[in-house]
Formats: structure tokens, sequence, C-alpha cells
């Protein structure tokens, strides 16, 4: 029962060969001739014609047993297999003359017999236009359509903005980046100092406290007049004034840091400790202007004294070299001189690298402009190409029409040369 | 001398010929029988509805001995039809070389003027005999085989039929059926009669302006592809002139001794084209040209 299922779809073909004696009478009638008689000139028409047809049935009979016979081995081979194609009739096989009524129904010999087509099936060439009862039990699958080669496509893309030509766009895009930017000058400016955060944050702690005293007094008293006004103004100056008073030996010491170091050196034991404790610094508060009185007084040096003493040392030491005479400079130490020294040689890379980008894109707008040039000629090249081989042609045609070309062609066909010529010397120039 | 060596020429060949003839019918006969056992297991087969693997294989070596035998027989077809066309090409020469003798000779004009009905009848076995093309299985129709145009290298040979452009007396561009005389190749220029006036002078024309009329007819059975379809634009010969005239295909041949039916452009009536008129597959060709009167 599976058998029946599986049946191929054999065509039994009426495989009967073409009655001569009714088709194909000439044909029969010098069969029946002897050697002797042979054949007439006139006949030979005929009996073409006859001949033709029985060559045609035969190869048709000839087609059709091959692919009944493949689709016999291919079922053979793949038994079971329920993938076939239905094949459907051949217009009868039998003299093509005698039966003008094919029996029609489309006949595809393409297909896929299962996983591997028969080899070499000869497609059946069986035509009748009309697509009679026709099913397919297996999904026609084209044969896949060459995967179209894209790669060099794609390769071309990529490569078309580096080769493609120089347009006026760019040239302006080159000049708007030459344009020195406008916030250049800020780069270089090395901003002013300020106020010292120490005294900054002095200041504010003054203020501070002030407002509390205020405040506090405020919650005792109700006026607190004088105090009150002491506002910022004031407590400035009287920071200005104690720090007048205090010259770099913010710890109390009058003597500069060199002299300092100095007798340090010198000196093993700690003489200088009574000296630095004494100077209480007093800073807040004070009205009196004297503030430095209780220091000097316990002093052995005055105050200007200990000034030109670390002057003399410092110049000593720098004449005998162990000092460099570059001054520190600045109130308040290192980090300031950091920080700008940092800014400045920022600003020199900064000033370095615009000079060089500056230059490089002259000399690319230089290029771009030359280039630019270039392409027109080259243009202006295509066109005489075009000239030069109008008059080949032209030239090419005439000899053809066997005549010389004329004085004219000729004529045409030097001027386009000569102007090629001209041009590529220009380009090369 | 040269036309009585062909005579015997051909008379060799045609006995050759009856050779073949009697060889094609011993073949057939012999396969006859063997269609005949084919025959009778088709019908147990559907009789008794069932395809043992016994039926299988008994079919398959039937086949294959059917197939042997009719390979055999379209060989020996072949070349009983390949043996005509020598002959008919023999004939052919002597035609032409009779015809250049004529011409020379002033005394005796060949056949100047035909009569019109012997030209038209002429012109119709001309039609009937053109070789029919039955290719081999898997084998293409060749350039010249009904539609398939020409190679465009191609040259026509001498006496082969064309259909050529020339300017008439008044100035009309007209399509004509001729024969190629000759062939000159450094001008590109074919030589070629007038069918209908033998003798009469001779057009010089491009190659432009010649069509090859196609060589073989086109099985409508196994090379459809070779033959015009519906509605297709061709030069077409109007039936009893020689001359060729655009025209529309209504049907295109369903066996293999059939005519198109075409129509043709006709101004004269109300549509513009002519009641469906039959022409032999040998004076149909490939319209190129636009619309030029």
């Amino acid at each position: 029962m599976s058998e029946l299922k599986d049946c191929p779809p054999l065509k039994y073909y009426d495989f009967k060969p073409v009655d001569h004696v009714k088709v194909c009478p000439r044909y029969t009638a010098v069969l029946s001739r002897s050697e002797d008689d042979g054949i007439g000139i006139e006949e030979l028409d005929t009996l073409q014609l006859e001949l033709e047809t029985l060559l045609s049935s035969a190869s048709r009979r000839l087609r059709a047993l091959e692919e009944q016979r493949q689709i016999l081995t291919d079922w053979q081979d793949k038994k079971g297999d329920k993938r076939f194609l239905k094949l459907g009739k051949d217009p009868d096989l039998a003299a093509s003359s005698r039966h003008s009524k094919p029996k029609k129904q489309k006949l595809d010999g393409k297909g896929s017999h299962g996983p591997g087509p028969g080899p070499g099936r000869p497609k059946s060439k069986n035509i009748q236009t009309k697509v009679q009862d026709f099913e397919f039990e297996v999904d026609p699958q084209d044969i896949p359509r060459n995967p179209k080669n894209d790669a060099p496509n794609r390769f071309w893309a990529s490569v078309e903005p580096y080769c493609a030509d120089i347009t006026n766009e760019e040239i302006r895009v080159l000049e708007e980046l030459l344009k020195p930017p406008d916030d250049e000058a800020e780069y270089y400016k090395i901003p002013a100092l300020g106020k010292h955060y120490s005294q900054r944050w002095a200041q504010e702690d003054l203020l501070e406290e002030q407002r509390e005293g205020a405040r506090a007094s405020d919650k005792k008293k109700s006026m607190m007049g004088p105090l009150s006004e002491l506002d910022a103004k004031d407590v400035d100056a009287l920071l200005k004034k104690s720090e007048s008073q205090h010259e770099p030996p913010e710890d109390g010491c009058p003597f500069g840091p060199l002299t300092q170091r100095l007798l340090q050196a010198l000196v093993e034991e700690n003489i200088i400790s009574p000296m630095e404790d004494s100077p209480i610094p007093d800073i807040p508060g004070k009205d009196d202007g004297a503030g430095t009185s209780p220091r000097s007084q316990g002093k052995a040096f005055s105050v200007p004294h200990t000034r030109s003493l670390e002057a003399r040392i410092r110049e000593e030491l720098v004449s005998q070299g162990l000092l460099d005479s570059d001054e520190r400079q600045g109130v308040g130490g290192e980090s300031e001189d950091e920080v700008l020294a940092e800014l400045q040689k920022r600003q020199a890379e900064l000033k370095a690298l615009t000079a060089h980008n500056r230059s490089r894109k002259q000399e690319l707008l230089k290029l771009a402009r030359e280039e630019m040039r270039k392409q027109e000629l080259r243009q202006r090249v295509r066109v005489a190409d075009n000239e030069v081989m109008e008059a080949f042609r032209r030239i090419m045609a005439a000899r053809q029409k066997k005549r010389t070309p004329t004085k004219k062609e000729k004529d045409q066909a030097w001027k386009a040369l000569k102007e090629r010529e001209s041009i590529l010397k220009l380009l090369d120039g | 001398m040269a036309l009585v060596s062909a005579d015997t020429k051909i008379a060799e060949l045609l006995n050759e010929l009856h050779q073949l003839i009697k060889q094609t019918q011993e073949e057939r006969s012999r396969s006859e029988h063997n269609l005949l056992n084919i025959q009778k297991t088709h019908e147990r087969m559907q009789t008794e509805n069932k395809t043992s693997p016994y039926y299988r294989t008994k079919l398959r070596g039937l086949y294959t001995t059917a197939k042997a035998d009719a390979e055999a027989e379209c060989g020996i077809l072949r070349r009983a039809l390949d043996k005509i066309a020598e002959i008919k090409s023999l004939l052919e020469e002597r035609r032409i070389a009779a015809r250049m003798a004529g011409v020379y000779s002033d005394t005796d004009p060949p056949r100047k003027t035909m009569r019109r009905g012997v030209l038209m009848t002429l012109l119709q076995q001309s039609a009937m005999t053109l070789p029919l093309w039955i290719g081999k299985p898997g084998e293409s129709p060749p350039p010249l085989c009904g539609a398939i145009p020409a190679s465009s290298d191609y040259v026509a040979k001498q006496g082969d039929k064309v259909a050529a452009r020339v300017k008439a007396v008044d100035g009309d561009e007209q399509w004509i059926l001729a024969e190629v005389v000759s062939y000159n190749h450094s001008t590109n220029k074919y030589e070629v009669d007038d069918i209908d006036e033998e003798g009469k002078e001779r057009h010089t024309l491009s190659r432009r302006r010649i069509i090859p009329l196609p060589q073989w007819k086109a099985n409508p059975e196994t090379d459809p592809e070779a033959l015009f379809s519906k509605d297709q634009l061709v030069l077409a010969l109007y039936p009893q002139t020689t001359c060729f005239y655009r025209a529309l295909i209504h049907t295109p041949p369903h066996r293999p001794q059939d005519d198109y039916s075409v129509l043709f452009e006709d101004t004269s009536y109300a549509d513009g084209y002519s009641p469906p008129l039959n022409v032999a597959q040998r004076y149909v060709v490939a319209c190129k040209e636009n619309k030029k009167k």
C-alpha cells in the first residue's frame, strides 16, 4: 500500500510508432521500389517532409523514453521518498500528424527529486503553454542566484572620499579653520593672583567672630554700637596693621630665614628658642598701634638691623655661590609659584602647538588650491581627449568609405591633438 | 562539363538516399517489436494497478532498448535528411552555375520574366521544404532557425535568400525578397538580386539593409522558444507578393508544417490591421526599424 502511494508518476506513453503507410505515402512508395528505379529529383521535397515527420516523432519518443527511464531509476534509488513531481502527460507521442488534439498537461521535467537530483536528466521539451493540474509536491527551489559580488562596490565606496575631487566647499572650510579663534587671547592671560587665601580666611574668620560677638552682646545688651561698627573695613585695617608689623617671620622671629638657618648651623644649643617663644602673636584685638612692643623690647637686636643683617648674609652667601640669586617671589610661598610655573609652561606649549597647526593648515590650503587648479586642467584634458577621439572616428569613417579624409577633418584632428598637448604640458609644468 | 558531373553526382546521392531510406525502415520495424512489448507491459501494469519491482525493472530494461532503437532510428533519419540537403545544394549550385553561364551568353536570357503564378509556386515550395530543425536532446536551436537571429558576424552566402531594403525609383524604401550574389568584405556590402527579376539590375547594399531569412524551420513541439510569439512585431512577406511589410503575429504555428498567422499593418482597415493572413516561417523575420513610412 505504501507502494501504491509511492507509485512513481509513470506515464504510460503510447509509444506507437508513426504509421508510415498512412502518413508518409511517398516514403512507402520509395520503399517498395527496387534499386533500379531509384528516386526522382522531384520527389525530394515530399520525401524531405515525410522524413522530417518521422524524425520528429522519433526524437520525441526518444526524449520521453529517456525521461521515464530516469524516473524509474530515481525511484528505485530513492524508494519511499515522497517528494516526486507529478508529471503531466505528454501530448501524444503517436504520429503527431494524426492526432491533432493532444492531451495537454504540462510536463515538468525539472525538479528536485529528493536530495540528489538525477544526473543528466534531459529537460522535457514539452511546452503546451496551458498549464493544467499541476501539482508541485516539491517546493520549486530556484537555483540560488549567484550571490552578488558586492565587495568591489563596497571597496570603491569606502575609498571614494579619499579620491574624490576637491571642491570649493572644502577650501572654504580650511580657510575657516585658519582664522584664529576668538578666545585665544584668553588662554595667555595670567590672571591676577587675588587675595591670598590665608588672608581671606583670616578676614573671614575675624568677621565671623565679630558677628558672633555682636550677636552675643546683642543677646546681653541691646546696644553694641561701637563694636558693631567694627565692620569689614576696620577689620581689614586691623589686619593690615598687624601684618605690616609682621615681616616674613610670622612665627615671631624678626630675623630673616637665612639668618636663622645660619645661626642654627653655627649654634648647637637652642639659644634662639627664648626669642622664638617670646613674641606672642597678638593679631586680633589690639587697638594699640605698637603691637610689637613686647617682642622688640626683649631683644638685643633692633628690628631694622635684622633686616639689614638678613640682606647682608644673603649677599655674602650669593657671592660665595652657596645660594642662588633668584628670589622666590610672591608673598605666601611656593605653591603659587608652582601653579604659575605650570600655567606658563602650558601657555608656552599652547602657543607652540597653535603655531604648528597654523602652519600645517596653511600648507594644506596651499596644496588644495594647487590641486584645484590641476583638476581644472585635467577636466580640460578630458574634453580634449574626447575631441581627439571624435576626430579619430571621423577619419576612420572616411577611410572606411574609401575616401581620403578632407583637409577640414585633418585640420580638426591636428588642432585637437595640439590642444591636448598644450594642456598636458601645463599640467606637468 | 561541370553540369554533367554534377548530374552523376546527384544520381549517386539519390542512390545513397534510397539505401538510407530502406535502412530506416528496417530499423523501424525492428524497434516496433520492442515498442509493442512496452505497450503490453503498460497495459498489464495499468490493469493490475500495481507496480511491483519486477515490472519496474522489466520496464526499465524495455525502455533502455527502446531508447537505443530510437536513437539509431534518429541517426539514420538524420543521415537521410542530410543526404537530401546535399542533393538540394548540388541542384542549387547547378542552377546558379547555369544562370551565370546564361548571363554571359547573351543569346538566351534565362527565365527573365517568370510568370507570376510560377514565381509564387516556387516561393511556396521553398518555404515548405525549408528543413525542420530537430535538435538532439539538450541541443538548442542555432542562429537562423525560426526566430533566432543570425550572429552579428554572420555573412550570407551566395544563393541565400534575404530581405533587402532598397530604395525604389520614386525614393520609397521597401523591403524586398532578394537573393545574395556576393559579399564584398572590404566595403562590407552585399550584392543582391531581386528574386522577381533575375538578370535585372542588382543592388549593392550595406549590411544594415540586409536581413537573412531563416534557414531552418523551428519545431513548435520541441523548440517553441525559437518561434515568434503573439503580438510580436515582424516583417512578413505579403501573400502573392515579393515584398515584406510590418506585421503583428496573430498566432504562431502549432505543427511544424503550419504557417504563422499575422496581421499586416494596413491603414485601409478600420483598426489599422488586416485580417489574419498566413505566412510561412521562412518569410517572417524580426523587425528592428522604428516606424518609417
